[in-house]
């Protein structure tokens, strides 16, 4: 079975200490292309809703002319959601609250500038 | 949005999808054709031709997809250039239908498939049980009982 292109980068972010799940999902679509997901974690769901999320963000970064958004964090009570993008793809992580954030933060741009 | 249904109990799932899927039009219907709840639509006529054409298309994909995959393909999603369509059955105790929805860049493929699960969720939960005598929609019953769902829906006697 052939690798997918995007299991190295989900992989060294999955590596990072209190990340459950790593996805790397269209924008547009919402839909998951690749995904590294601990037991327990809903994908799909996870995909859908942070995809719109960012893609919100995105046009509102737009609308204020603050330029493209680079990254986006959303802090809830049990975890973080993390989301970068690049193009039409956005990396999407879903962290414990005790993760270290700025690490997660300097991979997901360092991979979100790979993705194709 | 204004929702509107011949049977009652499908008003609710259908405003929460349509409050949180955000898309712009949407029809319940039987398999037959027969329009059970609307919403998005302006007129009566498009309803009708909605209803007929999501019906032929739910056919022949179910048709097709028992000659090619053995099973009928249950959900369809076509993307337009500025509006996407998707087209699913929702099964409850009260029979299958089929739910049609047109969606823009305020929602999301990964999102109406996302809220079509939980709407058929509630949709089976809120359907009364299937009549112990179901009659068939017949031929020539079809076109009134066509017309009487249009009229419930769009206030027209």
């Amino acid at each position: 079975m052939s690798r997918s292109p995007f299991a190295s980068v989900l992989a060294s972010l999955t590596r990072q200490r209190g990340v459950r799940a790593s996805l790397v999902v269209d924008e547009n679509d919402g839909i998951v292309i690749d995904s590294n997901l601990q037991i327990g974690q809903d994908g799909d769901r996870v995909a859908a809703l942070a995809a719109s999320l960012y893609r919100k963000a995105r046009l509102s970064a737009a609308a204020a002319h603050l330029g493209n958004a680079t990254f986006m964090q959303l802090e809830a009570e049990r975890g973080r959601i993390c989301a970068a993008g690049h193009n039409d793809l956005v990396l999407v992580v879903v962290a414990d609250p005790a993760a270290n954030i700025g690490m997660i933060r300097v991979e997901m741009i360092k991979a979100a500038g790979g993705l194709p | 949005m204004s929702i509107t249904a011949v049977e009652p109990w499908v008003e609710l799932p259908l405003r929460k999808f349509v409050e949180e899927a955000r898309t712009v039009l949407g029809l319940l219907l039987h398999p037959s054709g027969q329009v059970v709840a609307q919403f998005g639509f302006a007129r009566a006529i498009d309803v009708m031709s909605a209803c007929a054409l999501a019906a032929a298309i739910h056919a022949s994909a179910g048709e097709l997809g028992k000659q090619l995959d053995g099973k009928a393909f249950r959900g369809l999603h076509h993307p337009g250039r500025d509006r996407q369509l998707y087209l699913a059955e929702a099964a409850t105790p009260r029979g299958t239908f089929i739910f049609l929805t047109v969606f823009d860049q305020e929602s999301s493929l990964g999102l109406v498939r996302l809220y079509f699960d939980e709407f058929c969720k509630s949709l089976a939960a809120a359907a009364p049980p299937a009549p112990r005598h179901a009659e068939p929609v017949l031929e020539d019953r079809f076109e009134h009982e066509l017309n009487r769902n249009l009229a419930a829906l769009f206030g027209r006697g």
